[in-house]
């Protein structure tokens, strides 16, 4: 009973007991917290802090972190990069096949608002949230892999906070 | 075959369709007319002692008094590179594909097209490469382009 006692928030003992209580919806929110899988989605320079953090110091694989080539297995878009006009449409056509619960995470200065190339660009699309929505932004050009981990961290408890309602909403 | 021996051979062999041009020490330059480009990129080709047959760069550029259309070539056989400009002033801008010489051509005078706008005869898959499926903006490299939602760097003083 030593690990159900760490875990109050999920699961509870009753007294004297072998009843363990929880919510579904607890459940449900452990598990996608702790197995996000992401798309590979790398398109400039912050790809390269992406692939640094799925690498063997940063381990994204701890979080349950693991890269998926194809949008139909991915919980989450990681948009590392700058995306162009052109490329805009095929990002969100990649966000529409992925299945609900869905998450994104625009990562650095280029999908936050057009990052260095907001001056005298025609080619940039300035900010993904023009075209796909965004839960959590992490600035940076490119921002560490701390600060992705972090970002990511936070995903997590955005995700733990959820209720089950809220998809039934949607 | 040194540059100054390049220099000299050309002078003698194709001395009245290529003009030479100031080019420091980079690579030789020289002007070429558009009437003249297809029938000096072809003998360049052919040329026992150059045999040009790459084509490494096709680049357009905007002087603000006419455009310019500079290819790089090179001969992989006999080491040599060179390249040629074409200058076409703004009301008559169009050149003809060099496709058919260097297959390479054809993703840069794509781009070339439709970024400045520099019309490209008996190109084969004239549609827009870089720039947006639908794009209708105009042409983005031109100097004197502007759009709407363009935002200029602030004047700094
Ligand atoms: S934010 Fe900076 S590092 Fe990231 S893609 Fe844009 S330019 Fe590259």
């Amino acid at each position: 009973m030593g690990l159900i006692k760490k875990l109050p928030v999920y699961a509870e003992s009753m007294p004297g007991g072998s009843l363990v209580l929880t919510s579904v919806e607890a459940i449900l929110n452990h598990g996608r917290s702790k197995s996000l899988w992401y798309l590979l989605f790398g398109t400039a320079c912050c790809a390269i802090e992406l692939m640094c953090t799925g690498a063997s110091r940063y381990d994204f694989d701890r979080l349950g972190m693991i890269f998926r080539p194809t949008p139909r297995q991915a919980d989450l878009i990681i948009a590392a990069g700058t995306i162009t006009k052109k490329m805009a449409p095929r990002l969100r056509r990649l966000y529409d096949q992925m299945a609900e619960p869905r998450y994104v995470i625009a990562m650095g200065g280029c999908t936050i608002k057009g990052g260095p190339f907001y001056y005298d660009s025609y080619a940039v699309e300035k900010g993904i949230d023009h075209i796909i929505p965004v839960d959590i932004y992490i600035p940076g050009c490119p921002p560490r892999p701390e600060s992705l981990l972090e970002g990511c961290i936070h995903l997590q408890e955005k995700i733990r906070k959820e209720r089950l309602r809220d998809w039934q909403e949607k | 075959m040194t540059k100054e021996e390049l220099a000299a051979y050309i002078q003698e062999k194709y001395g009245e369709k290529l003009t030479p041009l100031e080019s420091g020490r980079y690579d030789l330059l020289y002007e070429v007319s558009k009437d003249n480009l297809l029938d000096v990129a072809q003998s360049l080709k052919d040329d026992e002692n150059l045999q040009f047959d790459f084509l490494c760069n096709l680049l357009g550029a905007d002087t603000k008094e006419h455009f310019e259309v500079i290819y790089n070539i090179a001969s992989i056989y006999k080491n040599l590179r060179l390249d040629l400009k074409v200058i076409l002033p703004y009301d008559a801008a169009e050149i003809e594909s060099v496709q058919k010489i260097w297959p390479a051509a054809n993703w840069y005078e794509r781009e070339m097209w439709e970024m400045y706008g520099i019309e490209v005869k008996n190109h084969n898959d004239l549609k827009l490469l870089l720039l947006p499926d639908d794009w209708d903006q105009g042409f983005p490299m031109r100097k004197d382009w502007d759009a709407p939602d363009f935002v200029r760097l602030p004047e700094v003083d």
